[in-house]
């Protein structure tokens, strides 16, 4: 299937930066957990598995699958449901699948899903104009999955599923002044949502992130611990395996949600540069790929894989910073994680698969 | 013409993603530069503080030695369960899990932690001191599972005191610094000083310079590696007048004789105190390493007060080894010639009331030396009587008597003989002639402690010198020089300098009461010319004993033995106060075995073993607390 002109036509450059982020979280996931630990080997063949499912992803043109969005879609729900029964549940949350020597997270790979069903249905549209019973239908078509998902309860991985809507939405031509009311409606409702909406821990790391010396021992403890690690790192860093902070346990899984601020730690404000830089050049081009996409389907399957990217990365390291409250949303491509790593890479799979096929028919 | 609007809408919407991205990720590469750049000292202390712990390393007191160089108090290991708040997550489980597993009650965890709780909360607090091997182990085992991260375990060097209390009142102890003290002396809250004794009065030289270890430690406390070590510097060693074997001696003696009571021995040459004791006695190694509430309790209600230095904080009618002083004075003053006679028929009337003679018959003409030989009452009723109470007071102070001695232990009381001005000052009332006649034979308003009676006892042995009693002698403050000899201390007395007749006469008076026909034959060593004098003090005057009839209070007089020997150029003078003995003689003995220990000792011999108790013990020995080290157990150093 993989024809041999298409070969001329993937992104190398992408590929490039895409697994020299790889690189970077798995050196530092080296040296955050001391040594080539058995974090350090699942990490290595969850990307070895992910550039398997990268190259899968690639292989079959987007099209055919766009095609059997809707079945993929239904087994992902399907999936979730069964998760929220038979799952494994591990810190009280009902997240994976046993599958014997390892686990799956099949929330992670709800995010391409999404993506592929909503570009599918909105690209494809014969309809001029985007309409309202499209956006409700799109709607629906997130708050299912979404509600799954928050339901295991999974609220950070839940909530990486709305970036991909309002993305894809946006650029379907969703007009405007819709976002300008939904960022109304939201302030409206957060006061709400946060006293009849949220599990009582959730509520308790909100209001600790506003004030993180109210319990320095307690729930603000990982944000003073992340600020110090980051801010202890300096220009240059205390070097590679020199860290205290992650080194001597300060900062909690620091090989996996704070990934990023053992690597401001131990390489400086000049690897966070460096790392910065990688994710804004992955990210710039995707959009790139998007814009050369063949068709309305491509460009929004891009879009929808790469906004709840984004999103996640966004997020991440601006908890990294302890600047926003801390939820276990992992650094696609550096954190530890295998089902995170594998879609990932077969989220940009897609998109590869999206601009290498951009001259096809 | 469709597609291509939207394909320019598509491409405006995706720029304007494009923009926000980037300044996205540009307002993330500010932040990162704020906290990294702009804060990074702020931060870079925190997390060294972070990692970094600074654990005091207890300074070893200095060792305590006798005149002999035989170690009177050491150190040894201690270990100590603290907890260090600053690594607490959740207090009340700490303290619940840790009074589980060292079998402590959780209340008095609870206690000592809130009694700590201003302090910093990197400052460990000690929940256990001297910890079993159990507790230590129950503790290590838990931090090895993280479950303790706030508590530690630390080695501290504790005092280590003779056991059975020996020389406990003059040793001391030591304990945590007083909230007062800790203001005071400006210490650190928890330090460990000297609470009474020469480890009170000494302190400062025996304390020694705690030291400190800078170690890097992870998010659970646990020690990853040492940073850098200060060394503690170990306290001054000191070394005491106290003769070791003498001070064991007297308390093997008391112990024989089944009473309590003090002993105090002066080298009167220059004011050594070779011995000093006062029992029952306390364990100070209760104290080292944190007395308990019960047992604090129990030694402060004790009848017995184990905690009483008697030798310097008791104070007892003198009885007739007052007569001395009247002696000396008569003497000096030219009252009499020491071979002036005075008739004694058994009593006598002064001011229109008769003393009697404690022999019924009289002692008939008696001078100086057979006064002083027999006791007799009439004898020194009748120059108290031509001296007054004035100068009798004036040669009381001469001698070391009244007031206080000065010996570098703390809380002495002084001793009170009266004076006119005395009695003036205290009831406003005038002094009465007749008052004297009871003085003059030790009775009356006099009340004198041990310490005091020994002074004077060296004052008189060594011809008029009133001696500053010392207990330190040479401090070592391991520099390298060895010892340095402790200068005496500036004697404010004058000396007396009394006439050679005054002395001899004196002196063979006292010799005559051990040797000759006199009331203390029982402190009699052959060769060694011990001189003494017995008394007795009156707890309650004979009507008071009548009426209190059977109350539960002990009421039996005092016995005292005060000596010197040789009589010519005296090495030793003391006194022995046994409580309730009933009679001066019942107390001779005991200073006989003190002195025949440190002749043999001197010689070379070997030292007489403890002395076997009379077979019919004149008086039940008193019971002894549980509290105080029991008179049976062998002495285990």
């Amino acid at each position: 299937m993989l024809e041999r002109r298409l070969y001329f036509h993937i992104d190398w450059l992408l590929i490039a930066a895409v697994f020299a982020l790889c690189a970077i979280g798995l050196a530092t996931i080296y040296s955050a957990t001391g040594g080539p630990t058995n974090v350090y080997w699942t990490q290595i063949y969850a990307i070895g598995l992910g550039l398997g499912a990268m190259l899968a992803c690639m292989a079959i043109d987007y099209r055919s699958l766009g095609d059997k969005s809707h079945l993929i879609y239904l087994a992902v729900i399907l999936t979730l449901v069964g998760v929220l029964f038979f799952g494994a549940v591990r810190g009280g949350s009902r997240r994976w699948i046993d599958l014997g020597s390892f686990n799956i997270q099949p929330s992670e790979f709800a995010k391409a899903t999404v993506a592929l069903v909503l570009a599918k249905m909105l690209g494809e549209s014969r309809r001029r104009a985007l309409t309202n019973n499209d956006l409700l239908f799109a709607g629906i078509l997130t708050a299912v999955p979404l509600l799954l998902i928050a339901r295991q309860p999974d609220l950070g991985t839940a909530v990486t599923l709305i970036p991909i809507l309002l993305t894809i939405t946006y650029v379907a031509g969703m007009p405007v002044r819709y976002l300008g009311i939904l960022a109304l409606v939201a302030a409206l409702a957060a006061p709400v949502a946060y006293q009849f909406g949220l599990q009582d821990y959730q509520r308790e790391r909100i209001s600790t992130f506003l004030d993180p010396e109210q319990d320095p021992r307690g729930a603000g403890y990982q944000q003073i611990q992340a600020r110090i690690t980051v801010g202890s790192g300096g220009v240059w860093g205390k070097g590679f395996m020199e860290g205290t902070q992650g080194q001597l346990r300060f900062l909690p899984v620091a090989h996996n949600d704070f990934i990023f601020s053992v690597l401001a730690e131990e390489q400086g404000f000049a690897g966070v540069v460096v790392a910065l830089g990688l994710y804004l050049f992955v990210i710039l081009r995707s959009i790139e790929a998007a814009r050369l996409a063949k068709d309305r389907l491509g460009a929004y399957l891009v879009l929808g894989v790469l906004a709840s990217f984004t999103f996640q990365v966004v997020y991440n390291i601006t908890m990294s910073a302890g600047l926003v409250p801390v939820k276990g949303l992992t650094l696609p491509l550096m954190s530890y994680g295998g089902s995170s790593m594998i879609a990932t890479l077969a989220g940009f799979g897609l998109i590869l698969n999206v601009r290498m096929r951009r001259f096809t028919n | 013409m469709a597609i291509a609007e939207d394909r320019r809408r598509l491409a405006t919407r995706l720029w304007w993603l494009r923009v926000s991205v980037m300044l996205v990720f540009g307002l993330l590469a500010g932040v990162f530069w704020f906290l990294q750049v702009g804060q990074h000292a702020k931060f870079q202390e925190m997390a060294e503080n972070n990692h970094q712990r600074t654990l005091a390393l207890r300074a070893p007191r200095g060792v305590i030695y006798d005149r002999t160089g035989q170690v009177l108090v050491e150190n040894r290991s201690a270990f100590n369960i603290s907890i260090v708040r600053e690594h607490t997550r959740d207090l009340d489980r700490t303290v619940r899990l840790l009074a589980r597993i060292t079998g402590i009650d959780e209340a008095r965890v609870r206690d000592t932690v809130d009694r700590h709780k201003r302090e910093p909360s990197y400052r460990p607090i000690v929940i256990v001191h001297d910890a079993t091997l159990d507790q230590v182990a129950a503790v290590t085992a838990r931090r090895l599972d993280f479950e303790l991260p706030d508590v530690v375990v630390q080695e501290v060097p504790t005092r280590q005191y003779p056991s059975e209390g020996l020389a406990a009142h003059l040793i001391g102890y030591v304990g945590e610094a007083s909230d007062q003290q800790v203001v005071d002396d400006s210490l650190p809250p928890g330090t460990i000083v000297g609470q009474s004794g020469v480890e009170r009065v000494y302190n400062r030289t025996l304390m020694g310079e705690d030291g400190a270890r800078r170690v890097v430690v992870n998010s659970v406390g646990r020690e990853i590696r040492e940073l850098e070590e200060v060394p503690p510097s170990e306290g001054h060693r000191i070394q005491l007048s106290i003769n070791y074997a003498m001070q064991r001696a007297a308390e093997d003696a008391f112990r024989a004789y089944g009473y309590w009571g003090a002993a105090v021995v002066l080298d009167p040459r220059s004011g050594d105190v070779l011995t000093l004791t006062s029992l029952p006695a306390y364990d100070p190694n209760d104290f080292s390493t944190g007395i308990d509430r019960a047992t604090w309790a129990s030694l402060n209600t004790d009848k017995l007060r184990p905690l009483q230095n008697r030798a310097i904080q008791g104070r007892y009618s003198p009885g007739s080894t007052f007569k001395i002083v009247v002696a000396a004075a008569a003497l000096e003053e030219g009252v009499v010639t020491p071979d002036h006679k005075i008739y004694c028929p058994g009593g006598a009337n002064f001011y229109g009331r008769y003393f009697k003679c404690h022999l019924a018959g009289g002692h008939g003409y008696v001078d100086m030396r057979h006064a002083l030989e027999k006791s007799c009452n009439v004898f020194f009723y009748t120059l108290g009587n031509m001296l007054g109470v004035d100068r009798l007071y004036e040669y009381s102070q001469k001698l070391g008597l009244a007031g206080k001695s000065g010996v570098d232990l703390p809380s002495e009381i002084e001793s009170i003989v009266p004076s006119t001005e005395w009695k003036r000052q205290r009831t406003g009332e005038k002094w009465y002639a007749g008052e004297t006649i009871s003085v003059a034979i030790g009775q009356g308003q006099l009340s004198v402690t041990p310490m005091s009676l020994a002074v004077m006892m060296a004052t008189i042995a060594n011809g008029g010198t009133r001696v500053v009693p010392r207990l330190v002698t040479a401090i070592d403050d391991g520099s390298g020089t060895g010892w340095q000899p402790v200068p005496p201390p500036a004697n404010p007395f004058r000396p007396l300098l009394m006439k050679p007749e005054t002395v001899s006469a004196l002196h063979d008076g006292l010799w005559m009461a051990v040797n000759a026909a006199g009331t203390a034959g029982r402190a009699r060593i052959a060769g060694r010319d011990v001189s003494g004098k017995t008394g007795t003090a009156q707890v309650i005057s004979n009507q008071g004993k009548a009426r209190a009839g059977a109350t539960e209070k002990d009421l039996r007089d005092h016995g005292w033995f005060v000596f010197f020997a040789p009589r010519d150029n005296p090495e030793l003078a003391g006194v022995v106060f046994a409580e309730h003995s009933e009679h001066g003689y019942l107390a001779a003995p005991i200073a006989r075995h003190i002195m025949e220990t440190y002749f043999a000792q001197k010689d070379g011999l070997p030292l007489p073993g403890p002395p076997q108790p009379p077979p019919a013990a004149p008086v039940p020995a008193p019971v002894a607390p549980s509290r105080v080290a029991a008179n049976t157990a062998a002495f285990d150093r």
